[in-house]
């Protein structure tokens, strides 16, 4: 049976078997996973396949999911989900399901050639980006990398519309190498992830890798100081912006809608329709139409980010915002679609050129343990380098950079580049240019 | 499905070897969860799954190829049986050896009196549901969310040289975490709460009140406090914010995976003295407190592995083919997320060893120093190639004058691993192990549900970011 199909028949079930609404989520994903080092080690491919079944009974609700799809199967988990909700206590902000149901136009997310991944070309192509790290210089040792390429496709249906269906392809490759030379140690990595195969820059990522080890054998800690000027990638306010942390709370911009919570070079936007955007496609997870929408405009916060639950709350319509981040056994939530800081028109040389004295940011572990409540923003730097009177001098590692990120945010970006990287940092899709922030404090020897 | 799971395990590595497979394994799953979110004091969600499958991994001239599939129709898995194949055909000129292991037959359970599935889901509800109106202890507290999870792993493991292993673990546990807000700071605190592997009796019997009560105020008492000045200090490191290190700065470098490409900061040290003599470092697969794993998902027994003695560096993590690479016999470490993964090394329960200092001893000739606590951390990261760590820890202790003085926030602590196990100068008499049912460790887009811990330790010198 199709997925499609699947997903009316669940709905169906559900509402026989008692529940006064239902929504039927049907997810089939087949991965293909590469793990090299010098050689390739290993070679996988998976087939996923999964139901989860939100249903309502009166304002009791419950989510039951199975990673089996057959008719059989489908009835059982229409009988459990409606058996468990009618037990929960009542939702007393339960409304009801999306009824708007549609598809916005999204192009550049589908690549067709991954359907039937060519696994010989796909291992060719690695081997020839691990060669090329080892031919930037003898010392390279390539190490443990990663290649996914996945291709999903989503069914949703509820009890007020029929199933809508939609497509995506991933592709992800993850690269390290490793250079040692003295007893002293040195890593690269570099990453990217894009909709389509051709998009992915093997060859420039492979050198980038090799370049960055050879280059972090001379870092070393810097001393601690305050005010060094830094430039880190925002990834700050996705939870934050969320309606239901707004809601319930947990948000420090509650009450915020209106007020200046940037500086005015700030213009932050949500686009679940971009092109070829790493989150982009054409409904969200609940069958609802993705959009464009203004967060901060000149600093100033325009609106938070929705589901049909939340938005029933703030009486306003879903911003086409329902993502299962963590699966379709999960109820959908509020969360980012890709999140765009807007460039401005400094390249990041000039940047570099104007700082007297700062901090390169390349990477850093650890930033992700930064507290979107209460601000405290804090990572490791494994890959940076000084900026001393507009010139590139000292590669730096092992130090902590800290600073509040509200503050910053308010009065610390002083310069916005003109470029535009996407990435998938702490599971949002964000773009961010080369930002150059002041009040960052430095921990180091 | 009339057909018994070792039968159709056993059908498919009979055609494995058929079609001209060297080994083969099958590898079928069946795993429950549940979770229940109260947030305040209201129900957020209440979701249940079943994930069911089986992954297929052959050797066809020595490369390794894997396919899984949670269809387990026969004509799904004759289809999958065919995608490993072609998958380790398109691998050229590997040789994956799998060293030697012992073939096991056997059955283990965790114990576990009262199965979650047999509970009614509003017994569960109202355990949370109490738990959370307990959080909201005054006006401060603006968001309180407890969550309870309930799993239950079966697994079963078979092989073309004959072993059969069946393995079910039941894991349960409670977690909270309340945003406080005082003079318009806020401050969260998420705990991981206690987990163990034991069957609903342990949620029935913990005062999961008391728990929830007690994360409220540390977020009050935190949103209240300071930052450290940024710097380098002596600190006292509590068993939880030790366990998470140890597993992530120096855990992972031991893993022989990582080993064998190169890219572990352990490379070609054994033997070597690499941390002061108070410092034993165990992984070990059963363990009061930890993950219960008695074989890995290759089927090799996981015994107690020690990974550094009285400082010196004896062994590392293995799987059977890394055990063969780098040398050494597999230790019971291969471990997959699930059905959809192919097994790699991971630890199981790694810890540190008790000696005999008291906590006291430990801290009366600090002069001004941190005591860094876990509770409510954020966690930590590792570049396990240098050895560079960072971690999120949670509101801790100033160290003034040998005594412990006012709580500071914000806290992140940061080093080399190996400059600061050297600096670790000593180590005390209790022993904590924490695993839980909410977390685990990431490794090559795989989570693993692990235990982690050791006793109170001094660290002598240790780079600490605050504002």
């Amino acid at each position: 049976m199709k997925a499609t199909q699947l997903a009316d028949l669940a709905v169906k079930k559900a509402l026989n078997a008692g529940a006064t609404e239902a929504e039927a989520y049907v997810q089939r994903t087949n991965t293909v996973l590469v793990t090299f080092a010098e050689k390739i080690e290993n070679l996988k491919t998976v087939e996923s396949t999964g139901i989860g079944l939100r249903v309502a009974v009166g304002k009791k609700t419950a989510i039951y999911a199975s990673s089996i799809l057959d008719e059989e199967e489908i009835y059982n988990v229409a009988l459990k989900a409606v058996k468990i909700a009618r037990v929960t206590p009542e939702d007393s902000h339960w409304k009801n399901l999306n009824k708007r149901f549609a598809k916005t136009p999204v192009e550049g997310c589908y690549d067709k050639k991954l359907e039937t991944p060519d696994y010989k070309e796909i291992t060719e192509t690695l081997t020839s980006a691990v060669d090329c790290m080892k031919n930037y210089d003898k010392r390279i040792r390539p190490t443990r990398s990663l290649f996914i390429t996945s291709v999903e496709n989503v069914s949703v249906a509820n009890n007020h519309k029929e199933s809508i269906e939609r497509n995506g392809t991933d592709v992800g490759i993850y690269l390290t190498a490793k250079i040692e030379e003295a007893g002293i140690n040195s890593t690269g990595g570099e990453e990217q992830q894009a909709r389509t195969w051709k998009e992915i820059r093997f060859e420039d990522l492979a050198t980038k890798t090799a370049e960055k080890a050879v280059k972090y054998l001379k870092a070393k800690p810097i001393p601690s100081g305050n005010q060094i000027a830094a430039n880190i990638l925002a990834i700050f306010l996705s939870g934050p912006i969320n309606a239901d942390w707004v809601q319930k709370g947990r948000s420090p911009l509650s009450g915020k809608l209106g007020k200046q919570v940037a500086s005015e070079n700030v213009n932050l936007s949500d686009d679940g329709t971009m092109r070829g955007g790493l989150r982009t496609r054409p409904f969200d997870d609940e069958g609802h139409p993705t959009q464009s929408t203004p967060i901060i405009e000149k600093g100033v916060l325009k609106n938070y980010i929705y589901d049909t639950y939340t938005a029933f709350q703030d009486n306003v319509e879903s911003t086409g915002n329902a993502n299962k981040s963590y699966g379709y056994w999960t109820k959908p939530q509020p969360s980012p679609n890709n999140l765009i800081l807007k460039p401005e028109k400094t390249t990041s040389e000039e940047i570099i050129r104007e700082t007297r004295k700062g901090l390169y940011v390349e990477q850093t572990i650890g930033e992700w343990l930064s507290n979107p409540v209460s601000g405290n923003l804090n990572a490791t730097v494994t890959h940076g380098f000084l900026i001393e009177n507009g010139k590139e001098t000292q590669p730096v590692n092992g130090v902590i950079i800290a600073g509040n990120f509200h503050e910053l945010l308010r009065d610390g970006v002083e310069m916005i580049g003109n470029d535009l990287r996407s990435s998938m940092g702490v599971g949002v899709s964000t773009c961010s240019p080369t930002v150059k922030l002041a009040k960052l404090t430095i921990a180091g020897k | 499905m009339g057909e018994s799971k070792e039968s159709l395990l056993e059908r498919i590595l009979d055609q494995a070897s058929t079609l001209g497979a060297s080994y083969a394994d099958a590898r079928y799953q069946c795993f429950d969860d549940e979770s229940i979110v109260v947030e305040n004091k209201e129900l957020k969600s209440f979701s249940s799954r079943r994930l069911n499958g089986i992954g297929i991994r052959a050797v066809v001239n020595g490369a390794v190829g894997y396919a899984s599939t949670s269809d387990m129709s026969k004509n799904r898995l004759d289809k999958t049986l065919q995608s490993a194949f072609k998958a380790a055909k398109s691998i050229k000129g590997q040789k994956q050896i799998f060293a030697e292991t012992k073939i096991d037959k056997i059955k283990v359970k965790s114990t576990a009196k009262i199965d979650p599935g047999d509970v009614p889901p509003e017994d569960k509800f109202s355990i949370v549901l109490d738990a959370n109106k307990a959080a909201w202890v005054n006006d401060s507290v603006k968001n309180a969310v407890t969550r309870l999870g309930l799993t239950k792993d079966s697994r079963l493991f078979m092989s073309t040289e004959g072993a059969c292993v069946e393995v079910e673990t039941t894991l349960v546990g409670l977690a909270h975490g309340s945003v406080a807000k005082v003079n318009g700071t806020m401050e969260n605190v998420n705990d991981l709460g206690e987990s163990r592997c034991l069957g609903f009796e342990f949620i029935k019997s913990e005062d999961w009140n008391s728990f929830t009560a007690e994360v409220s105020r540390l977020a009050i008492e935190a949103a209240g406090s300071k930052s450290p000045p940024p710097g380098t200090y002596t600190v006292l490191v509590d068993p939880t914010v030790l366990g998470l290190v140890l597993h992530e700065a120096f855990g992972h470098a031991s893993e022989g995976d990582i080993v064998s490409s190169g890219e572990s900061v352990l490379n070609g040290k054994l033997g070597e003295k690499l941390a002061s003599d108070s410092v034993t470092i165990i992984d070990e697969g059963i363990i009061e407190g930890g993950y219960f794993y008695p074989f890995d998902d290759e089927g090799t027994k996981k015994e107690k592995t020690v990974i550094v003695e009285d400082g010196i560096l004896k062994n590392f993590l293995h799987s059977r083919n890394t055990a063969h690479d780098v040398g050494g016999r597999p230790t019971g470490n291969a471990r997959a997320q699930d059905f959809d993964n192919l097994p790699i090394v991971r630890q199981t329960n790694y810890y540190l060893k008790p000696r005999d200092n008291k906590f006291e001893e430990m801290i009366e000739d600090i002069e001004f120093g941190i005591y860094v606590k876990g509770k409510g951390g954020g966690g930590g990261q590792v570049e396990t190639g240098i050895g560079t760590f960072t971690f999120g820890v949670g509101p801790s202790k100033i160290i003034r004058k040998g005594e412990l003085a006012e709580t500071v926030r914000g806290v992140v602590i940061s080093g080399f691993i190996l400059d600061t196990l050297k600096t670790v100068d000593a180590v005390g008499k209790d022993l904590k192990i924490i695993t839980s049912v909410f977390g685990g460790c990431g490794k090559d887009a795989q989570r693993a549900t692990v235990g982690f811990g050791g006793p109170h330790v001094r660290v002598r010198k240790m780079t600490v970011g605050g504002r």
